[in-house]
C-alpha cells in the first residue's frame, strides 16, 4: 500500500510497488486523463505533476511515490471547476485535434510556466518534448505564450 | 437511437432466394425502393423529438446532431453540426452536441465516397441503386477526406427539413398560416401577434409531421455560421481530459487484454513454450491463441496482462519471408520498374515515341519511399461484451462501424459463437490516419469476449505491437521520364510506379474476393499530373506483392507519388534552365484554379527574394481530394549537413469552407505529419520482421524541430472539397526541392535525412553524406 496525494486528495493505493503510476491512476483511481501512448517515457501522453515536476507516469513505479503529491489533468481546474489558465489558453487557441496527447502537453506546460513564467521559444523547445501525431505544435506554442501572458496579468 | 426509422422491407437475400432470377431482380428493385436513403422521417422518443436521422431536439431546447462520421481530430463533428445549425436557424453554441449514431441507417451511408458523386449533383440509375445497396449494407466509413463532401448537403436538407416541420407545428399550434411564421434563435415567431414558441416546446409535435418534399435551403448570402471561425464542439471535453476515447472505456466487471502477434507476418504459432508459467502470473485469467497467429493475455489489469506477455516464449512457424530484409525488398521494387507488363493506367498521345524522338532532352530519375506505420497517438484498442443471450456490444475507436461489425462477426466465429445482435459504439479516435478502418482489433477483442461471456474485454495493443506488428503504408519506387521540347517544357511524360496495391491487400485480408491490383487508384494517385499541360502522357503501375500487410494511410498514393512527380518536375525545370515557379506556371496556363493557388503560395512565401547561403526554397503543388494545394518549404542546411525545415507556406483551394479554422488546423497538422515522413521515419525489415518498435526508433517531429507554418485559404466558388489529407501531399516534394536549392543535391529517397538522437527526446536531422 502506498499513501500519496492525488489532485489534493489523500489516497492509499493498494497494489504492487512496481505498478507504474499511470496504470494505478487509470485502473485503480479511474483517472483517465493521463494516457498510455508508448510506455517508455517517449511521447509524454501520460505526463502528470509529481511534486510540481512534469513526470512521465508510465515509468514511475508506485512504490517510489510514498508521500508524493500527484496532479493529473483532472486536477488542473479550480475547485469550482473553472479551467486553469493553461487549459483556457488551449481552448482559446483551439489546440486539440484528436486530443489524445493534449493532457500531457497541458501538464508539461503547467510545470514549465511555474518555473519559467515567460518562456522564450527556445525554452519551450527545451521543456516540451511530448509528441503530437496530429501536429498541433504551432498552436501549442501560441497557447503557451498566451497562457504566459494571462499569468503575468493575473 | 432506437431502430424505428427506415428499416423497412425484407432482407435483400430474402428477395434473391425468392424464386427465379427475374422475380429476384424485380423483388430486389421493389425492395430497394423501400430503403429510405433520406432519413427525413421523425418520431418521438420520451422527451426527445427525433426530427430526422440527423437531428434530435430535447424538451429543454438542446439539439443533438447525429454525425455518422468518426471524429479523429479533423473537426468533422463541428463542421457538420455547423451546417445543421445554419439551416435549423439556431445559434452555434453549447446547446448543440454531437453523437455518433449507433444505428447504421441507410441515410448515413458513405455511398458518395464509393460512387465518387456529390449528393447534391448525383443522379441516374447507378446512383439510385448504389445509394440503396450501400445504405442497406450500412457502409459507413470515414476517410478519403470525403466527410464534408458526402454529408454537407444531406445535413443542410436535414436542418432545413426540421426547421420547416417546426414551423408547421407552430402554425398548427398558433392557428396561423405557416407563411406568416419566421424562425430565429431557436424560436418559431409570429411577428404579427408577437407570439413565439421555442423549438424545444414544438419539437415533439413537429417530429410526427410529414417532412417537406423539398425543404427550402438558406441562400448562401444569408449564412451566418457557415464560413465563420467556430470553436470545436469536442474541445471543452478534451482540454479537461475527459474519457472520450476507446481506451478510456470502463465497464463493470471488465477484463483487460493485451496481445502478441507474429514478428514475421504470416507466421503461425507452433506452441507456447511456457504457457503454465505465464498463466500463473498475478492477475492473469486467460492465455489463448487467437486465430492460430496471435497470443492474447487476459487479466484483471492491462499492466499485469502486459507484464505477463513480456514473459511469453512463443515458437513461430518458419515462413518464406524469414529471409527478407529491407535491401531485398528495395531490390524487388526496383526490379519491378523493369517489369515487361505493368498495368497501363493512362496512355495519351505517344509518350514512348516522343521520348525516343527527343533523346537529347530526356530527363530520367528514380525515386523511392519506405514502408510507414500510422502511429496514432491512441494505441489500437477495442472493448467488446458478449452477453448470455448472444447479443454483442462493442466500443471501438474506429473509422467504420461496418468494419467493426465485420470484425465482431469474424472473432465470434473463431469462438464458435453467432451473435444474436451487434451494437456498435464509435468513440472518439485518438488519431486515425486510415489505420482504424481494419477489422483486426474488433475481431481479436470479440474472440476474447466470446470466451468470457458476460464480462466486457478491453483489448489494447502495446505501442510496440502498433509500430512493428500492425499495418503499413506500402513502400514504393518510381521511374519518371520526360522529353523536353524547344521551350523546355515536357512534350512527353512517362511515369511508372512499383508498389504493393493497397486495394488488393485490403480485400485479400478482409473481403470474400480479392480485388485486382490493376487500376488501383490508390497506387497511382499523385502521379498523373493531369493538371499540367503535357501533350504525350503515359502512366503505369506494377504491383509488388510481399508478406507485409498494407493498409490505407493518410493521403495514400499522394504521400509518395506527389513526392516523386513534384521532385521530377523540378528536375525538368532545372534541365530546362527555368525557375521552378515559372516552369509550373507555364504548364498550368490553362488551369486558373491551380494558378491562383500556386501564385498565392508564391506571394506569401516571397518566392524569388534572395536567401542566405545554405538556405533554400522549394515549391510543389497537387490537386487532390477535390482541392488544390500548394506549398513552399524553406530549409537551412548547415555545413555539417544538419537540415532544418524553418517554414512551410501553404495555400489551398478547398472549395466552399465550412469552418476556416478547421481547414487551417488540418493544413498545419498535415504538414507536420508530412515533415515526419519526409525527414524522420521509416519502417525497415530484418529477417522478415519489422525492426522499429516505438518512438525512439520511429521518430516524429516534436516542438523543437517542427516548422513554422503559414496557411492561406484561397477563395473558391466550388462546393466543399477535402481537407484532412491535402496538407501532407506537397510537403515532401517541396522540402526535397528546397534542399536542392540550398545545396545543389537532389535527394530521391525518403526519408531524406538521418535522425540522430542528441538528448532525451531530442533529435536532429542530418542529410546523408
Amino acid at each position: 500500500m502506498v499513501a500519496l496525494t492525488v489532485n489534493n486528495i489523500p489516497i492509499d493505493i493498494e497494489g504492487a510497488d512496481d505498478k507504474p503510476l499511470l496504470w494505478a491512476l487509470r485502473e485503480d483511481l479511474g483517472l483517465l486523463g493521463p494516457k498510455y501512448g508508448c510506455g517508455v517515457a517517449q511521447c509524454g501522453a501520460c505526463r502528470v505533476l509529481v511534486d510540481g515536476e512534469s513526470t512521465p507516469s508510465c515509468i514511475v513505479p508506485l512504490g517510489s511515490l510514498a508521500g508524493a503529491s500527484v496532479v493529473t489533468i483532472e486536477g488542473l481546474p479550480s475547485t469550482s471547476g473553472d479551467l486553469s489558465i493553461v487549459q483556457q489558453a488551449w481552448v482559446d487557441e483551439q489546440v486539440p485535434q484528436c486530443g489524445f496527447c493534449q493532457p500531457g502537453f497541458m501538464i508539461a506546460t503547467t510545470a514549465l510556466l511555474a518555473r519559467t513564467p515567460r518562456p522564450t521559444d527556445a525554452e519551450i523547445d527545451e521543456a516540451i518534448t511530448n509528441i503530437c501525431r496530429c501536429g498541433t505544435y504551432p498552436r501549442i506554442r501560441r497557447a503557451i505564450h498566451r497562457a504566459a501572458d494571462a499569468l503575468s496579468q493575473s | 437511437m432506437p431502430r424505428i426509422i427506415s428499416r423497412r422491407g425484407f432482407l435483400l437475400t430474402g428477395a434473391a432466394l425468392g424464386g427465379t432470377a427475374l422475380v429476384a431482380a424485380i423483388g430486389g428493385v421493389g425492395y430497394l425502393a423501400t430503403v429510405d436513403v433520406d432519413g427525413l422521417n421523425g418520431f418521438v422518443d420520451g422527451d426527445s423529438a427525433v426530427l430526422n436521422a440527423f437531428l434530435t431536439i430535447r424538451e429543454d431546447g438542446r439539439v443533438v446532431v447525429q454525425v455518422p462520421r468518426t471524429e479523429m481530430g479533423q473537426g468533422i463533428h463541428t463542421g457538420l453540426a455547423m451546417v445543421v445549425a445554419e439551416e435549423l436557424d439556431i445559434p452555434f453554441d453549447e446547446r448543440i452536441s454531437v453523437e455518433f449514431p449507433t444505428e447504421p441507417l441507410p441515410a448515413y451511408s458513405s455511398w458518395s465516397n464509393v460512387l465518387q458523386q456529390r449528393p447534391e449533383e448525383a443522379s441516374g440509375p447507378i446512383v439510385w441503386v448504389g445509394r440503396r445497396v450501400l445504405g442497406q449494407l450500412g457502409f459507413i466509413a470515414t476517410g478519403a477526406s470525403a466527410s464534408t463532401m458526402s454529408l454537407w448537403h444531406p445535413m443542410r436538407v436535414a436542418g432545413a427539413s426540421a426547421r420547416q416541420m417546426l414551423i408547421d407545428a407552430g402554425a398548427a399550434r398558433l392557428g396561423v398560416p405557416a407563411s406568416q411564421l419566421t424562425t430565429g434563435e431557436g424560436f418559431v415567431r409570429h411577428d404579427a401577434s408577437g407570439r413565439s414558441l421555442s423549438y424545444g416546446d414544438l419539437a415533439r409535435e413537429a417530429a410526427v409531421l410529414p417532412p417537406p418534399a423539398e425543404p427550402a435551403l438558406k441562400p448562401a448570402s444569408d449564412w451566418q455560421i457557415i464560413g465563420t471561425r467556430q470553436p470545436r464542439v469536442d474541445v471543452p471535453a478534451k482540454v479537461r481530459g475527459e474519457p472520450v476515447f476507446g481506451m478510456d472505456v470502463v465497464l463493470p466487471n471488465m477484463l483487460h487484454a493485451t496481445i502478441r502477434q507474429a514478428p514475421v507476418f504470416g507466421a503461425q504459432i507452433v506452441r507456447i513454450a511456457n504457457e503454465a508459467e505465464v498463466r500463473a502470473q498475478p492477475g492473469v485469467e486467460d492465455v489463448v491463441i487467437v486465430d492460430g497467429r496471435q497470443v492474447a493475455i487476459v487479466a484483471d489489469s492491462w499492466w499485469r496482462a502486459e507484464q505477463a506477455a513480456w514473459l511469453l516464449d512463443v515458437q513461430w512457424t518458419q515462413t518464406e519471408a524469414d529471409g527478407v530484409d529491407s535491401a531485398g525488398m528495395a531490390a524487388r521494387l526496383h526490379a519491378a520498374l523493369d517489369s515487361e507488363s505493368p498495368y497501363e493506367n493512362i496512355n495519351d498521345g505517344d509518350a514512348e515515341a516522343a521520348i525516343n524522338g527527343n533523346a537529347d532532352t530526356l530527363v530520367e530519375a528514380e525515386y523511392e519511399v519506405p514502408f510507414l506505420a500510422h502511429a496514432c497517438m491512441e494505441p489500437i484498442n477495442a472493448t467488446v461484451l458478449v452477453r448470455d443471450d448472444g447479443s454483442v456490444e462493442a466500443w471501438v475507436p474506429s473509422q467504420s462501424p461496418l468494419f467493426v461489425r465485420t470484425g465482431i462477426g469474424r472473432g465470434t466465429e473463431w469462438a464458435g459463437l453467432r451473435p444474436s445482435s451487434i451494437t456498435c459504439n464509435i468513440t472518439m479516435n485518438g488519431g486515425g490516419f486510415g489505420r482504424r478502418s481494419d477489422p483486426d482489433i474488433s475481431a481479436q477483442a470479440a474472440f476474447l469476449a466470446a470466451r468470457h461471456v458476460g464480462r466486457p474485454v478491453k483489448l489494447i495493443w502495446s505501442r510496440e505491437e502498433d509500430i512493428a506488428r500492425g499495418l503499413f503504408r506500402t513502400h514504393a519506387a518510381a521511374r519518371l521520364r520526360a522529353a523536353l521540347g524547344p521551350d523546355g517544357l515536357p512534350v512527353a511524360y512517362d511515369a511508372l510506379v512499383a508498389a504493393q496495391s493497397v486495394v488488393n491487400a485490403i480485400t485479400s485480408r478482409n473481403a470474400p474476393f480479392t480485388a485486382s491490383s490493376d487500376g488501383d487508384r490508390l497506387t497511382v494517385e499523385g502521379l498523373d499530373k493531369l493538371h499540367y499541360a503535357i501533350p504525350n502522357r503515359r502512366m503505369r503501375s506494377q504491383n509488388v506483392p510481399s508478406h507485409m500487410p498494407i493498409h490505407v494511410w493518410r493521403s495514400n498514393g499522394f504521400s509518395f507519388n506527389t513526392f516523386f512527380s513534384e521532385s521530377f518536375i523540378d528536375e525538368c525545370a532545372l534541365a530546362a534552365g527555368a525557375d521552378s515557379l515559372d516552369y509550373r506556371r507555364a504548364m498550368l496556363r490553362e488551369n486558373p484554379r491551380h494558378l491562383a493557388v500556386l501564385d498565392r503560395v508564391a506571394a506569401i512565401a516571397g518566392w524569388g527574394t534572395p536567401m542566405a547561403s545554405g538556405r533554400g526554397r522549394g515549391i510543389a503543388i497537387e490537386e487532390c481530394y477535390r482541392s488544390v494545394v500548394a506549398q513552399v518549404a524553406e530549409v537551412t542546411v548547415a555545413d555539417d549537413g544538419e537540415i532544418t525545415v524553418d517554414r512551410v507556406y501553404c495555400a489551398i483551394d478547398v472549395g466552399l469552407v465550412i469552418n476556416p479554422d478547421a481547414v487551417i488546423a488540418q493544413m498545419e497538422g498535415g504538414i507536420i505529419f508530412g515533415v515526419t515522413s519526409t525527414l524522420n521515419s521509416a519502417i525497415t525489415l530484418e529477417a522478415g520482421a519489422v525492426v522499429e518498435s516505438n518512438f525512439h526508433d520511429f521518430p516524429m517531429q516534436r516542438m523543437h524541430n517542427a516548422p513554422e507554418i503559414i496557411v492561406e485559404i484561397v477563395e473558391s466558388d466550388l462546393p466543399p472539397g477535402g481537407a484532412g489529407e491535402p496538407g501532407i501531399v506537397p510537403v515532401a516534394g517541396a522540402i526535397a526541392n528546397a534542399i536542392h536549392a540550398a545545396t545543389g543535391r537532389r535527394l530521391r529517397s525518403l526519408p531524406l535525412a538521418i535522425t540522430e538522437t542528441i538528448g532525451e527526446r531530442r533529435t536532429r536531422t542530418v542529410l546523408p553524406a
